[in-house]
């Protein structure tokens, strides 16, 4: 009986472990440890800090931010891109605390 | 080893593998989850009290739920955990907030906002099996000693 827990367990944390190591990006130019740009009028702009500089407000299908991954400009976050000019309907990003 | 004593140890292994996987990834993009933190809709000022203790908790949770003595209090503070987890999910479906944050990439995160409840949710239902089966476990116990001593 004792085998049987202890073979469930060591199987549960193998596997939390495991898998937390294998689905951690190994790259630093990987998503949100990248660095983050936004589609404006057809370029790529860099978009700033996250909840700092601006905020991906969803539901959206629209794609917030992209990271690059070597040339090409990759999906990271969904929502619509917003700072503090957006329009008043919508969010204004929180402030950093100086 | 009964059903029920397998059923327990099947709902604490799912507990364990979902707070440790959840501690751990967190800290190993720890300036991800601080974005990520950052981007929820309450103020950034949290954001360093909440980056430090959310992933703790979740691995003193699994570590608790390993042991038979702890198991108890374990399946309780997982069930607070993951009922605030629900009630922040339902806030955000229900756009009590001033703003809907965005998913990002990564496993758990890429579930949308309602598939993030019905996750929580079936986590939030197997804490109190959970709980029901050691309690019932633990009376037993006791009745056993009692019974054993007259």
């Amino acid at each position: 009986m004792k085998k049987i827990k202890f073979m469930i367990m060591t199987l549960a944390i193998a596997f939390s472990i495991g898998g937390a190591f294998a689905t951690t990006p190994r790259l630093p130019q990987d998503c949100l440890g990248a660095t983050q740009y936004y589609l404006n009028g057809g370029s790529y702009v860099l978009a700033g800090r996250m909840g700092i500089d601006y905020i991906c407000n969803t539901p959206s299908s629209a794609v917030c931010t992209y990271y690059k991954v070597g040339s090409t400009y990759t999906p990271c976050c969904w929502g619509n891109y917003c700072t503090s000019n957006c329009m008043t309907s919508k969010p204004a990003p929180k402030k950093a605390r100086n | 080893m009964n059903r029920r004593q397998v059923t327990l140890e099947a709902i604490a292994a799912l507990l364990i593998l979902l707070f440790l996987y959840a501690g751990i990834s967190k800290f190993l993009e720890f300036d991800r989850f601080i974005g990520e933190m950052n981007n929820q809709p309450f103020p950034n000022s949290w954001t360093p009290f909440l980056v430090w203790t959310i992933p703790s908790l979740e691995i003193v949770i699994a570590l608790t739920l390993m042991f038979e003595r702890t198991r108890l209090p374990g399946l309780i503070a997982s069930l607070i955990l993951m009922t605030l987890f629900t009630l922040y999910t339902g806030s955000v479906l229900l756009h009590f907030f001033a703003y809907v944050p965005c998913s990002c990439g990564g496993v758990i995160r890429k579930l949308s906002w309602p598939q993030h409840m019905v996750f929580n949710l079936f986590f939030v239902a197997l804490s109190v099996l959970g709980i029901i089966l050691q309690r019932r476990k633990f009376f037993t116990s006791i009745f056993i000693t009692k019974k054993n001593l007259v």
